[in-house]
């Protein structure tokens, strides 16, 4: 088992500094100018150059790798033309090129903002889903079980960005869209999430219903359950205490991957609804060409992604005896 | 832009496959049918398949004749009709006999026009983006699978790599870079460039990020049938490992080929639409009904038309692909037999 866990993290780690490298190659080693682009339109050559020197952009290509792992890991220093010294402790992913401040403040801002749309979202829709999936389940071949069926394929081939307009347009019911920090005011961020989580919650429950359905079909046939229904046990108990337990535990793995999946794609989300998330403080660096940032989110994303994969995983052995660890 | 599955080459090529084909097959139901003709009969069976094929060729059409389409209306999507707009931006038409879905607030630019050139971007890029990021995965899965050994741990270790890169981030921020390397940073950027090196690195991106997960799932189908008596017999009689692959196993996988490809077609427009919804994928002067999407939400109230012409084309297109991309997995999978 634990030959296991530390194999895994070592492939996790491997990809993380593969992202690392292959972003940072992508980023600043090609021939993007970003001295052009902090300096503005009217620059100078030698503005340039101190520009490039402060970044350390003039070092070789292997040194600028190693001095960016280096930040992450325990923090840098950035001399400016003037000889000002700035301190950037760890985990230092250097300066917003447009707005000047630490990239891991501007990550640690947006961050709670996603995962709060994200992780209310996913209540949302598997609560619904599961519910829904285990009542089509019960009543397999009746009309609820087929408009359920029917419902959710169609509202699963809707294009989401289309569906999250349209609520945030037409759908004057809910508070207006906002985030306020958790800790502020509890309600305030509830209220100003709402729109979001029923967007995010209601499109994706189709899919939870569809899975629940299929898993809760599959364990309601098995023996076991016969078994129980044949001592007399009352049909509720048999569904809810014996059945989902054993059938929601794919659909719990599948949650897990999808939450890891929409930290990084909260986009469309973030920017329809105006919240200032990951996704949207990437579109704002993609117009600006802030690098670093982009760099970042790039970075932290995969980190994301691959923490919850390995969570999953790791999970997952447990939660079923019969996955062969090897 | 033919769909897949009306490909002669595709359905015809599992007739000339191996015997051991036949075991999928259903004694009484089909005999000496190959696996994809049973799968096609099926789905044209379905009315829900067919119907929504009906659409998806409605949508090639309009896209092929756009030109054609326009002409007919008397218009083209990019002539500004300034004196039929108000001083504040506002169309002072609505739908007319020449302007057949009104005009665009502000630049007064065609909405018709406008729409039937739009669906060529989506399906451009989407078709496009299929067909590469199926090449890719297609050959990939066949020689991780097949070669085994350091070549498949490689390979596999790419596949898994890829697979948990955070694409839409990626799709972000490569544009950005691609765009400062080909046309640098300046405000001053010539439009068509800036619009062809978006275009360019949209599909690039797409591509990249898109193949991994059919190489990984044709990479599994290749090592189940790597060790099956008619690749075994191939090899024996010293057929060439080009042949084998793509004489022998290839014809085998065309199921999951189709399936995989027809079901990563609709999620290929939905991104492009969406990335260029959100101004990161194509820019203007190209009509695209994302770029359309995301104007039309400033005016979503006093000009409605606007909104709702690309919303429902595109929900339209995508709904009918997606629904055939089920029809066809339910069509190839033996378990869902009717």
């Amino acid at each position: 088992m634990l030959f296991y866990i530390l194999r895994r993290l070592a492939s996790a780690i491997s990809v993380v500094i593969v992202t690392l490298i292959v972003s940072f190659a992508l980023f600043f080693l090609a021939p993007t100018d970003p001295a052009g682009v902090i300096c503005g339109t009217r620059c100078t050559p030698e503005r340039i150059e101190a520009i490039e020197r402060s970044l350390d952009l003039d070092k070789p290509a292997v040194a600028q790798i190693g001095l960016y792992m280096k930040g992450i890991v325990a923090g840098r220093t950035y001399t400016t033309a003037g000889g000002v010294v700035t301190e950037c402790p760890a985990p230092c992913l250097g300066y917003s090129y447009t707005l000047g401040q630490p990239v891991t403040k501007m990550l640690a801002d947006a961050l709670p903002v996603t995962l709060s749309i994200v992780l209310g979202g996913a209540i949302v829709y598997f609560g619904v889903g599961v519910f829904t999936g285990t009542l089509a389940a019960k009543r397999r071949g009746s009309t609820m079980d087929k408009v359920t069926v029917g419902t959710s394929l169609l509202v699963n081939s809707v294009p989401y960005f289309v569906v999250a307009l349209l609520v945030a347009l037409y759908a004057t019911v809910f508070p207006p869209a906002q985030y306020t920090p958790l800790l502020t005011n509890p309600w305030a961020w509830a209220s100003g999430l709402l729109a979001a989580w029923m967007t995010l919650g209601l499109t994706n429950a189709a899919s939870y219903t569809r899975y629940s359905r299929a898993s809760m079909i599959e364990t309601l046939g098995q023996d076991y359950i016969r078994t129980a229904r044949s001592k007399g046990i009352s049909e509720r108990r048999v569904v809810y205490r014996h059945g989902v337990r054993a059938g929601l535990t794919p659909v719990v793995t599948i949650l897990g991957l999808d939450v890891a999946f929409q930290l990084t794609n909260a986009i469309f989300t973030e920017s329809i609804f105006g919240l200032p998330g990951l996704g949207l403080l990437s579109i704002r660096a993609f117009n600006q060409y802030d690098l670093p940032v982009l760099m970042g989110t790039v970075l932290l994303g995969s980190v994301v992604l691959v923490l919850m994969n390995l969570v999953v995983d790791i999970v997952y052995t447990f939660l079923d005896p019969r996955v062969r660890l090897g | 832009m033919e769909p897949l599955i009306d490909d002669p080459a595709l359905t015809g090529k599992p007739l000339s496959s191996e015997p051991a084909t036949p075991s999928k097959t259903s004694p009484n139901t089909a005999k000496g049918k190959s696996p994809t003709r049973i799968a096609l009969s099926r789905l044209r069976r379905d009315k829900v398949a067919m119907v929504s094929l009906g659409v998806f060729l409605f949508f090639v059409f309009v896209a092929i004749f756009a030109p054609l389409l326009a002409k007919l209306e008397g218009q083209d999507p990019t002539t500004f009709h300034i004196d039929l707009v108000d001083d504040n931006g506002y169309p002072t038409i609505g739908i007319t006999g020449d302007h057949w879905f009104g005009i665009e607030p502000r630049l007064g630019r065609d909405l018709f026009a406008r729409w039937v050139y739009g669906a060529r971007p989506s399906l451009i890029v989407a078709g496009l983006v299929t067909v590469i990021t199926t090449i890719i995965g297609v050959t990939v899965g066949l020689i991780a699978g097949f070669a085994g050994g350091w070549v498949d741990r490689v390979l596999s270790w790419i596949i898994d790599f890829v697979l948990s890169l955070p694409y839409l981030l990626f799709a972000i921020a490569v544009p950005a870079v691609l765009l400062s390397i080909f046309v640098g940073t300046a405000e001053d950027a010539d439009a068509q460039q800036v619009a062809r090196v978006r275009f360019f690195s949209l599909i690039l991106v797409l591509s990249v990020f898109g193949w991994a997960s059919l190489a990984r799932l044709i990479r599994g189908e290749v090592l189940s049938l790597r060790e099956r008596e008619f690749i075994q017999a191939a090899r024996v009689l010293g057929v060439p490992t080009h042949k084998v692959l793509f004489k022998e196993l290839l014809p085998n996988l065309v199921g999951p080929i189709i399936v995989s490809s027809s079901i990563a077609l609709p999620t290929y427009i939905v991104t492009e639409a969406g990335l260029t919804f959100l101004g990161v994928g194509l820019v203007e002067p190209t009509p695209s009904w994302g770029l359309t999407i995301a104007t039309a939400v400033t005016y979503y109230r006093a000009h409605p038309v606007f909104l709702w012409v690309p919303v429902i084309g595109i929900t339209i297109l995508v709904l009918a692909l997606s629904l055939l991309g089920d029809a066809i997995r339910d069509a190839f999978d033996p378990r869902t037999r009717r």
